[in-house]
């Protein structure tokens, strides 16, 4: 019985490990990933959300398209089990609760066009910026595993740390975003193309 | 003298009680105590898709209310992209903030809702009156020293009223109801104009 236990034991540690890339290996995945990003005009994918929070039986699934086109537009439009969709355009944020439609001016909030970056620059994975966050990297099977780590005091306040795994071509599958609390929201994406053409009345909402 | 009595009627029009002036019926009944099955499985995971408009201003997100224990919810509103936004602890009579983003903490919105999301969650409360109306029973209870008027149809609570002097000032209504599950539910202050609805998910 102790051996079984071992062998669990050691079956599921490998399973789950990462290991830490070496500075070679990092500094490869980073070139790759940012000379893929300056390729990138537009993107739409599909994309599920679950977000778990540790007192609950479930994670609360959601999930929809997205779509971003050069160089600042984003959609995001959830569809399962609602309809809401926001687009982040010209400093503004333009929701739709199922019809009910809300503008959010944020060309004077810091902290709004600190997010909108954020969001445009996780999408396409491209987050590599030193003096915002610390950086590790890690393998994970023939995937990459990047922690981003936000430096400034406040933002720590909302996440503690982003996790973004990309394939071997440099591109995002999948976003996680843990809070201080260890509750955590993860971004899947499926049927990602890149460069397809999106006509700008996609991003009207 | 006379201005002086007719105005004393209308006063005391203006402040009869919320039985009388809705015309309930006292009933007599050996029960003490009233119990609110909604949000009182501890295995269910109650999600909601919320909507709010506040003075013209409309925001949505999703509320998410567990109970991690007998007299222990907690309650959890985020944005749809999964952002927190406040998440409260209600453990026996105590209150806890656990976490609210800097735009919302205010104390007099922290006040309003910790006191709706108490009346949503308290399951069991003293029993002061009973009233039958048309075809509901009626039980008249107090939380936080405010008469609160539980309405009940088809064994199923489904309307709340907190009421002062004689008036509804806050009304909670649930429909779709399974089990311990009310599909829609909405929050209506009367005073401010403040609506919340909330749509299980």
């Amino acid at each position: 019985m102790p051996k079984f236990i071992f062998l669990l034991l050691f079956i599921t540690t490998t399973l789950a490990a990462q290991t830490k890339m070496s500075t070679i290996e990092a500094n490869a995945l980073k070139e790759k990933v940012k000379t893929y990003a300056s390729t990138i005009n537009t993107i739409s994918s599909d994309f599920t959300q679950y977000k778990h929070l540790d007192f609950l039986a479930n994670d609360i699934v959601t999930s929809g398209k997205m779509a971003f086109k050069t160089p600042n537009m984003v959609k995001w439009e959830y569809s399962k089990p609602f309809k809401y969709s926001v687009v982040f355009k010209n400093q503004s944020l333009y929701i739709n609760d199922n019809g009910n439609k809300n503008t959010i001016d944020i060309g004077s909030s810091e902290q709004f066009k600190q997010l909108n970056k954020l969001i445009i620059n996780s999408v396409k994975g491209d987050m590599f910026d030193t003096n915002e966050f610390s950086i590790n990297y890690y393998k994970k099977g023939k995937n990459s595993e990047v922690h981003f780590n936000p430096r400034d005091e406040k933002f720590k306040t909302f996440i503690k740390v982003f996790h973004i795994t990309f394939n071997t071509k440099g591109d995002v599958i999948e976003v996680k975003m843990i809070e201080p609390s260890d509750d955590y929201t993860t971004i899947i994406f499926n049927n990602r193309t890149i460069n397809t053409p999106l006509a700008d009345e996609i991003f009207a909402n | 003298m006379r201005y002086l009595l007719i105005s004393f009627c209308f006063l005391c029009v203006g402040c009869a009680s919320y039985p009388k002036k809705n015309k309930f019926e006292k009933k007599e009944t050996s029960d003490t105590f009233l119990r609110n099955t909604h949000f009182s499985d501890k295995t269910e995971d109650y999600i909601y898709k919320a909507s709010i408009d506040i003075y013209k201003r409309h925001f949505g997100g999703i509320l998410i209310i567990k109970k991690i224990n007998d007299a222990n919810h907690r309650v959890v509103f985020t944005t749809e992209m999964g952002n927190k936004i406040f998440d409260f602890s209600f453990i026996d009579n105590d209150f806890t903030v656990n976490h609210i983003l800097d735009d919302f903490n205010k104390k007099i919105l922290i006040s309003i809702l910790k006191k709706d999301f108490r009346t949503l969650i308290k399951e069991n409360m003293k029993l002061t009156n009973t009233y039958s109306h048309h075809e509901d029973l009626v039980f008249e209870t107090e939380i936080d020293k405010k008469k609160h008027y539980y309405y009940q149809t088809d064994n199923k609570i489904s309307k709340i009223a907190r009421v002062s002097n004689g008036k509804e000032k806050v009304v909670f209504t649930f429909s779709e109801i399974n089990d311990t599950i009310a599909n829609l539910i909405t929050i209506e202050h009367k005073g401010i104009k403040l609506k919340i609805s909330l749509k299980s998910i």
